[in-house]
């Protein structure tokens, strides 16, 4: 299979910036996501890198080979769209055989790969029908099968779940890993989804406002996010953050006092820290039990059955999210106190920087 | 309340006022029958009636099937059948090849193709007897731009009349008739090409298909319900044009442009032979009918087989 960087890639329409200085290097057979917010440029650069838009600026290496003045059929990479882009006049079978007709191979051949890829996908008895016929998880089968049969360097999804039921995304995000494992390709795929990216990754880019934020595992990006955007969008209900004034740095750690008079040392490196700043410090709902620490007031209460995410305010009017054991003791108006663990702390500085967590749980690179 | 719901409630309410469901069906619908039966189906059954007399401005006498027994047994009969359809056949391949050109090219990315878009018009939307004047005056041999240019390069060595010669006569009606029909062609083309999703030709052209590979076997099936209803459509309409041959040469010269609608006209409006008109009237009508049956008939296998959603 195939390595993939990119150098220095750009893009602008007309004075807009879509991507500015993107660096990227993707492992052989790796399983890569792209997630970001709308319009954050991640299906730009997924069209880049398949040759369906050209980059104002920058180069694309596939395997060595500098891809970027090629059409994309000599990339050596296929792409599933969104939409499917399945042929409606056309069987399953030929929509699945489209590139080896193009190809112009001989029947016999296109045959024997069409039958092979419908059944890695469980097509094989739905070859002669329709794709209206099919229903939206087949369609999306059907799509990957067209990919597959080229035997591609890298595949590349665009957001190819976002159209089915949340049920059906589940199993597919399954099959869509097994997969990865049974054809070991290297693959890149752009959703929003950020359960789609932690749950399917081996390495996740999260983009924003055109550049890289963090490029890293799901585990790295979780209990080490590089920047406050990554911090509160990754993780599920997003990451708290509470302003803090920074009352001393040093060896053991920062030191702050948050609104309402609590201090706590949080051990993070805090050699760019300045004295009487304010910095964000930011804690995973996951990680505010029930205990001496902050008071708030829960305004909305959710039961989940194993948790009950509690949305509360603060008396300096902060919005806080826990998620507290499905049976805890609590009720909407009632004021709770919310313990603050420092380990479990992150802290930003006013640039929206991390100021590095010493006793985060240790992350293989 | 759903759509069913409601339609129940107001089907019980007439009832409630006395109406059974089927007369109160028939009762909504009453209106828009007699309009019908009074544009539609008198001056039809009129027409049959007038087919079996001999009626002239004089007056008419039932004559039975004298008319239809005179039409099949006249030999000039079958030479307009056969013109007519000729004229249809050339006319509307012409129609749909160069409709099919016109919208590629104005589908194509290039520059300014919004105002391409407005300079097809024209034939459309000007009347179409200002036009045919302007065209006729173009065939003109004394003063005609045609001739004119013609003897300008050298092509020819004298004045050409193309309207008075049975075969450029012939020939110049079909030009006149396609620079009509043309630009309706091409832009329900031209909007059934935009109706195809892009994704499809970028996945095809991710798969290495080229421009021509593409437009065969994405841009043709995906638009052939389109193409089969504006072949049929435009053979109707080109089958019964009846403007654009009579202001230009008005059926001649000597019958070479004579086709069943003006032969028709010119027996039944001209001569005042109305039964014999009549009669000419119903085979057209006869024909036409076969057309939409067809029509109907491949419209519907078209849709099964390229529709399928």
């Amino acid at each position: 299979m195939a390595t993939l960087s990119l150098n220095k890639i750009s893009k602008s329409f007309g004075t807009a910036k879509v991507l500015q200085d993107i660096d990227l290097a993707i492992k052989d057979r790796e399983f890569v996501v792209f997630v970001g917010p709308s319009g954050c440029g991640k299906s730009t650069l997924l069209r880049i890198i398949a040759g369906l838009e050209s980059a104002t600026a920058g180069r694309i290496v596939i395997d060595g080979q500098d891809v970027s003045d090629l059409p994309p059929v000599e990339r050596g990479i296929s792409m599933v769209f969104q939409s499917y882009a399945l042929y409606p006049h056309l069987t399953v079978f030929e929509n699945i055989a489209f590139p080896l007709r193009v190809a112009k191979l001989a029947e016999a051949e296109v045959k024997a790969k069409v039958a092979k890829a419908a059944e890695i996908l469980q097509l094989t008895d739905k070859l002669a029908l329709k794709p209206g016929q099919l229903s939206g998880g087949q369609r999306q089968r059907v799509a990957i099968g067209r990919s597959i049969v080229r035997n591609p360097k890298v595949f590349l999804f665009d957001e190819p779940l976002s159209n089915l039921d949340a049920a059906l995304r589940g199993d597919m995000r399954v099959e869509l890993s097994q997969l990865h494992r049974d054809l070991s390709a290297t693959m890149i795929y752009v959703t929003h989804d950020q359960i789609e990216a932690m749950t399917m990754a081996h390495r996740i880019v999260v983009l924003n406002k055109g550049q890289i934020e963090q490029f890293g595992s799901p585990m790295e990006l979780y209990h080490h996010p590089a920047t406050k955007f990554v911090a509160t969008f990754i993780g599920q209900p997003n990451m708290n953050l509470l302003p803090a004034k920074v009352l001393a740095a040093g060896a053991e750690g920062l030191t702050v006092e948050f609104n309402g008079g609590l201090r706590l040392t949080l051990p993070v490196d805090c050699t760019t820290a300045t004295i009487g700043d304010t910095v964000d410090v930011g804690l995973r709902p996951e990680n505010a039990p029930l205990g001496e620490g902050i008071s708030m007031k829960v305004r909305v209460l959710e039961r989940l059955g194993g948790v009950a995410i509690t949305y509360a305010i603060t008396p300096d009017g902060q919005r806080f999210c826990a998620a507290l054991p499905g049976d805890a003791a609590v009720a909407e108006g009632q004021t709770i106190n919310i313990a603050i663990n420092p380990a479990d702390c992150h802290v930003f500085d006013k640039s929206g920087n991390v100021m590095r967590r010493r006793m985060a749980p240790a992350i293989a690179a | 309340m759903t759509d069913a719901t409601v339609q129940q409630d107001h089907v019980t309410k007439a009832t409630r006022r006395g109406l059974s469901e089927p007369v109160f069906a028939w009762a909504l619908i009453a209106p828009a029958l007699v309009f019908i039966g009074f544009i539609v189906a008198w001056p039809l059954l009129e027409t049959i009636r007038l087919s079996f007399t001999d009626a002239t401005l004089g007056g008419e006498s039932y004559i039975g099937l004298k008319n239809y027994v005179d039409l099949f047994n006249s030999d000039k009969f079958y030479d307009i059948v056969g013109r007519t359809f000729y004229w249809m056949f050339l006319s509307v391949t012409l129609k749909l090849v160069m409709g099919l050109i016109g919208a590629c090219l104005l589908n194509a990315a290039i520059p300014g193709k919004a105002l391409f878009r407005i300079l097809i018009m024209p034939p459309w939307v000007i009347p179409i007897a200002i036009g045919v004047i302007g065209w006729k005056w173009m065939y003109n041999g004394y003063f005609g731009l045609i001739s004119g240019l013609l003897q300008e390069f050298g092509i020819l060595d004298e004045r050409i009349a193309l309207l008075s010669t049975k075969t450029s006569a012939f020939y110049s009606a079909i030009v006149t008739d396609v620079w009509v029909g043309t630009p309706m062609v091409t832009l329900f083309f031209l909007a059934a090409m935009q109706g195809v999703s892009r994704d499809l030709y970028e996945a095809a052209w991710v798969d290495g298909a080229g421009r021509w590979y593409r437009f065969r076997r994405i841009t043709i099936p995906q638009i052939m319900p389109v193409i089969v209803s504006m072949a049929l459509l435009s053979a109707i309409w080109t089958f019964n044009s009846f403007e654009i041959i009579w202001i230009l040469t008005e059926g001649g010269p000597r019958g070479a442009t004579t086709t069943l609608i003006i032969d028709t006209y010119k027996v039944a409006i001209s001569s005042q032979r109305f039964g014999e008109g009549a009669a000419r009237a119903v085979v057209i009508v006869v024909l036409l009918a076969l057309f939409s049956l067809a029509y109907l008939y491949f419209l519907n296998r078209v849709n099964r087989h390229y529709g399928a959603k």
